[in-house]
């Protein structure tokens, strides 16, 4: 039995490929041929955007949380967008750069997980592993073809036992630690997480992880421009997901009273 | 193309014990094209302080008749020779002094400093960037365009309190090796061991490719 | 089209579909053994992504390969390789050797000439005839073999002291005698270590952890290296151990 699709209602050649050793990227393509292709329009920069997303590693599993704007530039456009997603039973992503690009995942995902119960149903599924490898096969295949999806993804999850944390990006970059951040976060929130976090992962409670995640939500929302004081956590452990609805971040302003170009002064 | 590496050549110095060494490569070239392989870079200061000054070669010049002259007239105006110290300070301000229209050098110090209530001679080495920012090492400081490959080599070579003719034989080799691998330095070497009591300057032959 | 005149664009942003990852590898052959090793920091700009990504990878019992360049592609080349192997083991029911597994790296790698795997490989291992071999590839698939090859972000440090270490450059033998022409695996294991030590101290793409695949050709063993695991499918032929060490974080 030939197992290669490509091959079938076709002659076989011993000559050309007696094995069916050829790769499918060097054999003929004869896919369909679209005639606009020459102008087709390509992500070539965010436009409606979401800022950095947070997860981390605990006791329990993995904690992930991002904040509710969508921006368009420097305009808070939407200011109750939901950037963490659940997919299947084990997995959350959340995602911050282009949100069009991004809901365009949310569904891209959600119908692979229904295909793969109805046409599947051989009692697997999908854990945030193989969610993992299938974003970052889709993103890498994008840039590959010039046309990015311009998001950094977060993929977080526990699945027999086992916590899953790891980062996609719009250049196929793959990378996993047990604290993540993408956007302004990388720069500002992880090294705060790694502080927290590194090497005490098992002693971490969910009380802690809340704590350390609304810490370092709070100085993201101090310092970056384009974040805001309405986030959601999410937590994925043996019991199953749940993401909050979403909630206030309580900030202090009292410094700012004494401060040029915080306060009230107008000169 | 960088005004840096249009010249080529390169200068490392390194801390022994009781001692210092200076070495440089002997390469002068056009860009890629070789021009001269006799091109001196490390020049006596005093009888314990010489100095190395890889970059563009017309400001090796220039710059060796500066600290010459500016050495002369601490010497004059001071009676009394220069400690190694004080001339990377010296070398420093000569430097910045041209902060916007920089000599293109990245000079190397190395001498015996003398500790004026003991008398006694400790090691002294020196590096500053092109505009004089001092940067003093313990152990090693190299320049010029084989300098990352110098400091890999001298990173795993060296060690703390070598004698004379091993500190030779560790600056030697770092050099040596080190600019083997850079298309820009090369054609022999010159070493200077500084000691208490003399300095030892060999020549080496290096690979002519 | 032909004839009309060009319209004048706006100059865009174009997208960049490569990345830097920063990290060195390095591979060493022995006469019975092969030695490739690499650092496990990624990063991109000043950022640190993680501090634990493998960039060597075991092929078969008697190949390793590490790759080192842009991280997406690295993995992606590394996943197809492994695919062909496979394939190659289900076709002709054998390991491929590790000449040819040279050859198919080099011919994968110019298949993308005109949209280049921005990766430097260097694959290590055992030849057909024993001996440790190890072969180093530029991005579109130019390889040679060598005894030991540096690549990746501290190449320029690594190999003038791997020159001097490993192949007695600008070194004279005492009268009467030459250099080795193989070192012993404990020399070699010691000259990896300092190697990415002094590379760790002076650039800042390197360090937090070093991972030493050793391969060994059938029939010897591992001779006083303690602490190393075994990794290799079978035990009777050609086997491979990694070995671990702890670089600076900062």
């Amino acid at each position: 039995m030939d197992h290669f699709p490509t091959n079938w209602g076709r002659p076989r050649n011993d000559a050309f490929d007696a094995y069916n050793t050829y790769p499918f990227h060097v054999r003929p393509d004869n896919g369909p041929r679209d005639a606009f292709a020459d102008n087709v329009q390509r992500t070539q920069q965010p436009i409606v955007t979401g800022t950095s997303v947070l997860a981390l590693k605990y006791k329990d599993g993995i904690m992930m949380a991002a904040d509710c704007l969508a921006s368009y530039g420097s305009l808070a456009r939407f200011k109750d967008i939901q950037r963490l997603h659940e997919v299947g039973k084990f997995t959350v992503i959340g995602a911050s750069g282009d949100m069009s690009d991004y809901q365009y995942l949310q569904t891209t995902l959600d119908e692979l997980l229904i295909s793969e119960e109805i046409t599947a149903a051989d009692g697997h599924s999908l854990g945030p592993v193989e969610i993992h490898e299938y974003l970052s096969r889709l993103m890498y295949g994008r840039r590959s073809r010039l046309n990015p999806l311009w998001n950094s993804i977060l993929v977080g999850g526990v699945k027999d036992g086992k916590s899953f944390l790891a980062y996609v990006d719009l250049l196929g970059t793959t990378y996993s630690s047990s604290t993540l951040a993408t956007g302004y976060g990388a720069y500002i929130a992880q090294p705060l997480l790694r502080k927290a976090v590194e090497g005490r992962e098992m002693d971490i409670d969910e009380n802690e992880a809340r704590k350390i995640m609304t810490d370092c939500l709070r100085v993201l929302f101090y310092r970056d421009a384009r974040s805001l004081n309405k986030y959601q956590i999410a937590t994925v452990t043996d019991s199953g997901v749940a993401i909050s609805p979403s909630m206030e971040l309580g900030t202090q302003w009292g410094f700012a009273e004494g401060i040029r170009g915080y306060g009230a002064q107008t000169q | 193309m960088s005004i840096m590496e249009y010249n080529g050549g390169s200068v490392i110095a390194m801390v022994g014990k009781d001692c210092v060494a200076i070495a440089s490569d002997l390469r002068l070239g056009n860009q890629a094209l070789t021009v001269a392989t006799n091109f001196e870079k490390i020049f006596p200061v005093t009888d314990r302080i010489y100095i190395g000054l890889p970059g563009l070669a017309t400001d090796v010049t220039t710059l060796r008749e500066r600290f010459r002259y500016r050495v002369n007239m601490y010497t004059i105006k001071e009676s009394r020779t220069i400690e190694p110290s004080t001339f990377a300070h010296l070398v420093s301000s000569t430097l910045y002094e041209r902060r916007f229209g920089p000599y293109f050098i990245e000079p190397i110090i190395a001498g015996l400093e003398r500790n004026p209530a003991t008398g006694e001679l400790s090691p002294y080495i020196a590096g500053a960037d092109l505009i004089g920012c001092l940067n003093f090492a313990k152990d090693f400081v190299v320049a010029g365009t084989a300098s990352d490959k110098l400091f890999g080599v001298a990173e795993g070579l060296w060690e703390p309190g070598l004698e004379p003719e091993d500190l030779f034989e560790t600056i030697s080799q770092t050099l040596l090796n080190a600019v083997d691998r850079d298309a820009y330095s090369g054609w022999g070497a010159i070493v200077h061991v500084i000691t208490k009591d003399k300095v030892i300057s060999r020549t080496l032959k290096g690979r002519m490719d | 089209m032909p004839g009309t005149p060009s319209i004048q664009r706006p100059t865009q942003h174009q997208f960049n579909p490569y990345s830097d990852n920063g990290g060195t590898i390095l591979a060493i052959a022995g006469a019975d053994f092969s030695i490739i090793a690499g650092d496990t920091r990624q990063s991109e700009g000043y950022n640190i992504q993680t501090r634990y990504a493998p960039k060597v990878f075991r092929l078969t019992d008697r190949a390793v390969l590490a790759v080192n360049g842009f991280a997406a592609d690295g993995n992606m080349f590394v996943k197809k390789v492994k695919q062909r192997l496979e394939w190659y083991r289900h076709a002709h029911a054998k390991d491929m050797p590790l000449r040819a597994i040279a050859r198919l790296i080099q011919t994968m790698l110019y298949a993308q000439r005109f949209f280049p795997y921005y990766v430097y490989n260097i694959l290590g291992g055992i030849e057909e005839d024993g001996s440790g071999a190890v072969y180093s590839f530029d991005p579109v698939g130019s390889y040679e073999r060598e005894t030991c090859r540096a690549a990746g972000a501290a190449q320029s440090l690594v190999q003038p002291f791997l020159d001097n270490q490993v192949y007695f450059k600008n070194q004279v033998p005492p009268p009467g005698r030459a250099h080795p022409t193989h070192l012993p695996l404990r020399d070699v294991l010691d000259i990896v270590i300092d190697a990415f030590t002094s590379a760790t101290e002076r650039h800042i793409e390197v360090g937090d952890g070093l991972e030493m695949y050793i391969v060994l050709a059938k029939g010897r063993t591992l001779q006083g290296v303690e602490a190393a695991q075994e990794i290799s499918a079978r035990t009777d032929g050609e086997r491979v151990f990694v070995l671990r060490r702890d670089l600076k974080k900062d």
